[in-house]
């Protein structure tokens, strides 16, 4: 079995007001390996994404139970540093979220707040971030102009590369081509799969044939506790829980 | 207008009400606009329009009348009050929207208006008993004693600190525009959409670095809209600055200095305009005015559209 990138133990999570979003979820991520999770509206799955990169500590009343264990530390712990710990967790969202600069500043974003000041380190790593999220060719005569001008796909591969460029260990995608036409869909989710071989990538989605075709692991939700988790293959073709199959069969959800 | 040609009686009575109420709005304008002119054409014939508006003299006896001194008094009003507003408004607007917590938002949002709803009048009142003699004596002292020394920055705090100045009548009127300005960078802010303040937290940014990097470039033109939004309302504003302005039709370089704005004149002078042509030229003061606060209204609406319209 390969290395355990992220662990999650005994995890609950209670929203402001004392909703029970999250319960007794158990769950390994493993290195270099894609993850889905996937679940019908409200199961949770999102809320468990943004467990990882502690994004519900932006909003006053969250709570946690439980650990996740990410090198060693439970990353839930008061004391964890969350500026560090989103440098190594970066995250993609549903909509593509560029920023109101340049295409090279938005890339350079994460690289500055980190203090690399360089104009030539800078440029190297925005151009191999850009690069790695095969986007170098279709902006590398453009890097100044305002990353609004990209369409919706490429802004979609602007943010990862932007995610990329700060080195994270770990991607965390919260259904990223949902507002995407299918060609742009099929370069993300090619990019998801190589992206494997240097981060792990954890992706949340609706769609189950973009869960089958590109991850290892899957783990579905419902109501908010974790019904199964296993390889993907045996989730898709052999799986073990009733309300599993039911809802990959399509009688629900 | 294809409402007007439905057959129905209550149809067509309640489309003709709801248009002449909206038509009244564009005769009250365009009324007001045609008796400025009229009432001031006696004075446009005499001095022109360049003459009138350089001309520093203000001299009622001899019958000579410009609007330098009044255009030199709104401006310098306006500008140093904007100056000392925004940067409290943009931090109000910061706070409120994004480091407050919940239960602070609400109360803090009210205050803002309650702020908004306190009548002109009582600021001036506020200012003259209460401002006035705070400046005269410690602050405006203290000014001198330190920026005072400064080569060049020396000369804008030359003088006898008296209060009826127009330091305190800035003062005043940025107090005044504070809530203003504030409420609409609220506004400006909270177009920003939360999906992009998170992923700027989600590359390790922290609140700062997202309200310098995201949120402020995001709402640039909302913010500038509410700059000029509250432009318009100094320089119209007239209660609160007539009590501490000290009325006094000069051109000076020291803003412990009385002078005198275009509302202040028009309040206090209508009641001694004796002749025609002093009379004239107040209307032709409140024309300039009428114009200039049309334009920055134009312009704010221009930029706050745009603001939406990106968002």
């Amino acid at each position: 079995m390969t290395e355990i990138a992220l662990e999650v133990k005994k995890l609950d999570f209670y929203y402001s007001g004392e909703v029970h979003a999250l319960k007794n979820i158990n769950l390994p991520v493993y290195k270099n390996t894609v993850t889905a999770l996937i679940g019908p509206s409200g199961c949770g799955k999102t809320t468990l994404l943004r467990c990882f990169n502690r994004m519900h500590d932006l909003y006053p009343g969250n709570r946690y139970n439980g650990e996740i264990i990410f090198k060693g530390k439970n990353i839930l712990s008061k004391d964890i540093d969350l500026i560090d710990l989103r440098s190594r967790i970066g995250m993609v969202f549903q909509k593509p979220t560029p920023f109101p600069m340049s295409i090279f500043d938005n890339i350079a974003y994460g690289l500055k707040l980190r203090g690399i000041k360089g104009r030539t380190e800078l440029s190297e790593r925005v151009e191999k971030a850009l690069r790695h999220a095969a986007l170098w060719d279709e902006v590398k005569d453009k890097l100044n102009e305002s990353a609004y001008a990209l369409s919706g796909g490429q802004q979609q591969r602007l943010v990862i590369a932007r995610a990329l460029a700060v080195e994270p260990e770990v991607l965390l995608f919260d259904e990223p081509t949902s507002a995407l036409d299918p060609i742009s869909t099929a370069k993300i989710e090619e990019l998801a799969v190589r992206l494997k071989e240097d981060v792990t990538v954890i992706i949340v989605t609706h769609n189950m044939q973009q869960a089958a075709r590109i991850s290892d692991w899957t783990g579905f939700l419902m109501l908010g506790e974790l019904i199964e988790f296993d390889k993907t293959d045996k989730i898709f073709t052999n799986p073990s829980q009733k309300l599993t199959e039911d809802y990959i069969t399509g009688r629900f959800g | 207008m294809p409402l007007l040609f439905k057959k129905n009686p209550v149809d067509i009575f309640f489309s003709v009400i709801t248009a002449l109420a909206a038509l009244s709005v564009v005769v009250f304008i365009a009324g007001i606009l045609y008796i400025l002119i009229r009432e001031s054409s006696l004075s446009i014939e005499r001095f022109g329009v360049f003459n009138f508006i350089f001309s520093t003299d203000w001299d009622p006896v001899r019958e000579s009348f410009g609007a330098a001194t009044n255009l030199f008094g709104t401006a310098v009003t306006t500008f140093l009050s904007l100056l000392f507003a925004i940067p409290v408004a943009v931090g109000i607007a910061i706070f409120v929207t994004e480091i407050a917590p919940n239960f602070l938002k609400g109360p803090i949002g009210v205050a803002i208006e309650l702020l908004a709803a306190i009548p002109s009048i009582i600021y001036g009142m506020w200012g003259l008993f209460t401002l006035a003699p705070i400046m005269s004596e410690y602050i405006e002292p203290a000014l001198q004693a330190s920026l005072g020394k400064v080569p060049v920055l020396g000369i804008l705090f030359e003088g006898t600190p008296m209060g009826i100045d127009l330091l305190t009548a800035s003062v005043i009127l940025s107090i005044m525009i504070i809530p203003f300005t504030a409420s609409i960078s609220r506004d400006a802010f909270n177009l920003t959409p939360a999906v992009v303040k998170e992923s700027a937290y989600a590359l390790g940014a922290t609140r700062w670095e997202v309200v310098k990097n995201v949120v402020i470039p995001y709402s640039r033109l909302g913010i500038f809209g509410g700059v000029v939004l509250s432009l318009g309302r100094a320089l119209g504003e007239t209660m609160a600055v007539a009590f501490v302005l000290g009325n006094n039709h000069q051109i000076t370089s020291s803003l412990l200095d009385a002078a005198a704005t275009i509302t202040v004149t028009l309040a206090n002078e209508f009641t001694e305009a004796d002749t025609d042509l002093y009379l004239s030229s107040l209307f032709y003061l409140a024309l300039i005015l009428f114009v200039l606060s049309f334009i920055t209204l134009a312009i704010a609406k221009i930029f706050l559209l745009r603001a939406e319209r990106r968002s």
